[in-house]
């Protein structure tokens, strides 16, 4: 940033031209191309419009919805310029990396001059480079240089600048300047950026994200710890509206066999045990098992309701008043049957086809488990049977869904910030400004030359120098 | 509830202040534009631009007075929320953050005014507050209440997360104003206008620096803002950066502003071009704040 050509570098000697393009030339003219400000112009607005794509367009679905949102042509170039999957394209990465090179190349070009300006100042300028500045000002006064030199020196020493003065015959040269860090600011921000992209490297490479649907009272093992996580609990808050004010699972972490961790986690408070969090991100409805349900028990005779019975999960209850014994072995949410290996399987997560099996004992008798649906009660009927069972309700099982993710980039992400912050606050908010006085024997006395320079905030340091003159004047006059 | 008309309250001001400052600009006479013609300056002349003064005065004294009225809503709206949801943050809706952002435009107007003596930006600055504050006051009833908060936002994150981003969408606000008022202005001086309506203005250099300054000051607080939202999507989400609508587009306007900052450095990017860029900027904003959330779909849908 703040690198706005001044007045002060025109003064650098020109650099000798050689004829012929030699290495020196050529790795210059890479360094000056990949420092430029303007690449860096055109990365942000590459990176803009860029980043604009996947916003547009769904990222991640599957190909049908694409080929049914925008044709089947357009999918295909989708898929060539990687549309679908934006962010992870090698062309995104890539000029993320370019932005990375072009901060640092920006540093390694400029930091030196700041770092220099920090340690050692030019002091001794010509007469033409302050009478050049676009704040500059004549003043002739009757003091002798030497007490305008000290009135100077103090002066600026009071309004905060570091102050370096220069006598040489016939002159006096004084030199101010403050606020340096502002461009020292910039320079850190340029590095965060290469930080929190190598942050965000390691988080891909070496990370990873999970998701579980979990059920309570499980243990589940954690492969990539080692260890073993238990749902003890899982509940949810609610309102007084009825909207869901909070979910929460207690989690305890079972290492080597034995408990070591508990914690109820909810939404903003996940559990972190070896580096590994888990977080409560979403619930719902279990599709594979069920908490109760409700069965109306018909006499087949006489097409009546003769007993309602709730049933737990997997537990044999006996029908009162019947000669009967029920169990409720399986659930399934969408009700599929997968042919060739005769199993029944929920087609979705959704609650669409739910259906229940039944163990049916009759009498002792009679033995069969059929399965019965919510929707169609009248799709299966038991042959041997007296009765026909309908499946009239149910009260599903809550899973908890758990984010389980590590991230070792994440430190390095959050230093980067860090700096980022800090970097671009200290270069908005503080600017380097600089003043040149040159004290020449005069008509009458001598003559004050004041110029000084910044490289933003023009206004603030118009005031200011005016500001000063002022001070000057009125201090020179008494 | 009582921040509702509170609100209102505060909408009525901010139209009165806007009308006050537009018909400031109209009033305002400064004596030197009257003397061309060679006629000594007469009483009515100088009653025109007593007049022109004390229209401006009334209008920061308005202004002042709604942004008393809307820290007022907002503060009643911080206490109705603890009340009914746990939190008292006063930004934990579309509504909300709408009028907090007018509030933050407005207190950055009226601080401006303090220190630069410049009555003319009030016309446009406090003309976005104003226009904030009405498309707030647009949106439906069921939106404008403090209904609880969904599980996600309920945390201590939202304080400063949200109140940071909207910040510097206020000072965007306020560099779009200032870029639209450039061109105005610029736009006079280009035909030679010597209309007293332009009379008011500052000059365009002071326009465009005050423009610059509030890029300058928008700009780390959404990075800022962003940052902190990636350090909450980390507690809340399970990362930092999931490339969802909303904190994508976050980083777009930050990266468009970033190009701005960085051209600033350039030689040919004051005035003009920064103006219809800080205008761009700005529409960018608008759309990341309200666009997002009505047109893409993602996780921060209730925001």
């Amino acid at each position: 940033m703040n690198d706005k050509p001044d007045a002060a570098s025109e003064l650098s000697a020109s650099r000798p031209s050689t004829s012929g393009l030699g290495w020196e030339e050529f790795s210059r003219e890479v360094v000056d191309f990949f420092a430029s400000i303007k690449l860096a112009m055109f990365l942000f607005i590459v990176l803009a419009m860029t980043a604009t794509i996947g916003t547009v367009i769904q990222q991640g679905e599957r190909p049908e919805t694409y080929v049914q949102e925008y044709g089947e042509e357009a999918y295909r170039w989708f898929v060539r310029l990687g549309f679908t999957d934006v962010y992870h394209t090698w062309w995104f990465t890539g000029l993320l990396g370019l932005l990375c090179v072009n901060s640092l190349t920006c540093f390694h070009k400029r930091f030196p001059s700041v770092w220099r300006s920090m340690r050692q100042d030019k002091v001794s300028v010509s007469l033409a480079f302050i009478q050049g500045m676009k704040q500059q000002t004549t003043l002739p006064l009757h003091q002798p240089k030497e007490i305008v030199a000290e009135l100077l020196v103090k002066l600026f020493g009071e309004k905060g600048y570091k102050v370096l003065a220069k006598s040489d015959p016939g002159e006096i040269t004084v030199y101010a300047t403050k606020g340096i860090m502002g461009r020292v600011g910039a320079h850190v921000a340029h590095l965060s950026a290469t930080v929190i992209v190598l942050g965000g490297l390691l988080g891909s490479y070496y990370g990873f994200s999970e998701f579980g649907v979990c059920l309570e009272g499980q243990t589940y093992h954690i492969p990539r710890g080692n260890f073993d996580l238990r749902v003890d609990k899982f509940w949810i808050d609610y309102h007084e509206n009825g909207s869901v004010k909070s979910y929460n699972s207690t989690l305890t972490v079972i290492d080597q066999g034995a408990p070591t961790v508990t914690k109820t986690i909810t939404v903003n408070d996940p559990l972190v045990y070896k580096g590994i969090w888990f977080y409560q991100s979403s619930y719902g409805d279990a599709w594979d098992q069920i908490e109760a349900a409700r069965i109306n028990i018909k006499d087949k005779a006489s097409d009546k309701v003769v007993a309602t019975v709730d049933l737990e999960w997997n537990k044999e209850k006996a029908v009162e008043g019947l000669p009967l014994k029920m169990k409720m072995t399986d659930f399934v949410a969408d009700f599929a049957f997968n042919s060739t290996e005769k199993k029944v399987f929920s087609k979705t997560a959704e609650h669409s086809n739910p259906a229940i099996r039944l163990a049916v004992d009759e009498r002792s008798t009679v033995q069969s488990t059929p399965w019965v649906f919510y929707h169609y009660p009248d799709l299966f009927e038991i042959k041997d049977s007296a009765y026909q069972f309908e499946f009239i309700g149910y009260q599903p099982k809550k899973f908890t869904g758990l984010q389980i993710a590590r991230n070792p980039g994440i430190m390095m992400v959050w230093i980067g910030c860090t700096m980022l912050v800090v970097g671009m606050t200290l270069s908005s908010l503080i600017y380097h400004r600089r003043l040149w006085a040159k004290i020449l024997p005069g008509e009458s006395g001598v003559t004050l030359h004041l110029g000084g320079t910044t490289h933003k905030s023009q206004i603030d340091f118009q005031k200011e120098f005016k500001k000063l003159m002022e001070k000057i004047q009125a201090k020179t006059s008494s | 509830m009582r921040s509702l008309f509170l609100f209102d309250m505060t909408f009525w001001l901010y139209l009165a202040a806007l009308g006050l400052y537009v018909a400031y600009l109209f009033a305002k006479r400064p004596a030197m534009q009257m003397a061309p013609a060679g006629h000594p300056i007469d009483n009515l002349e100088d009653r025109d631009g007593a007049w022109a003064t004390q229209l401006g005065q009334v209008a920061t004294l308005v202004t002042v007075f709604g942004w008393v009225l809307n820290t007022m809503a907002l503060m009643t709206r911080a206490f109705e929320r603890m009340e009914h949801s746990g939190t008292f943050a006063p930004w934990s809706n579309q509504f909300e953050a709408m009028a907090y952002v007018s509030w933050a435009i407005i207190l950055g107007y009226v601080l401006l005014e303090f220190r630069y003596r410049i009555k003319a930006v009030g016309a446009f600055v406090v003309g976005i507050g104003f226009i904030a504050m009405g498309a707030a006051s647009l949106l439906p009833y069921r939106y404008q209440t403090a209904e609880p908060l969904v599980p996600a936002l309920n945390s201590y994150w939202i304080y400063i997360h949200v109140s940071v981003t909207l910040t510097s969408y206020a000072a965007f606000a306020m560099a779009g104003g200032l870029g639209l008022m450039y061109l105005f202005k610029e736009r006079a001086v280009n035909r030679g206008s010597q209309s007293r309506f332009y009379a008011a203005f500052p000059d365009l250099e002071t326009i465009d620096e005050l423009g610059y300054k509030a890029i300058m000051l928008g700009f780390p607080l959404l990075a800022f803002g962003i940052i902190l939202g990636a350090m909450w999507a980390n507690y809340a989400w399970g990362g930092y950066w999931s490339w969802d609508p909303k904190e994508t587009w976050s980083l777009i306007v930050w990266l468009i502003y970033g190009a701005y900052i960085h051209a600033r450095m350039t030689r040919g990017w004051e005035g003009h071009k920064a103006a219809i860029y800080a205008i761009f900027g700005f529409l960018m904003v608008i759309f990341c704040f309200w666009g997002v959330n009505f047109l893409l779909s993602g996780l921060h849908a209730y925001a």
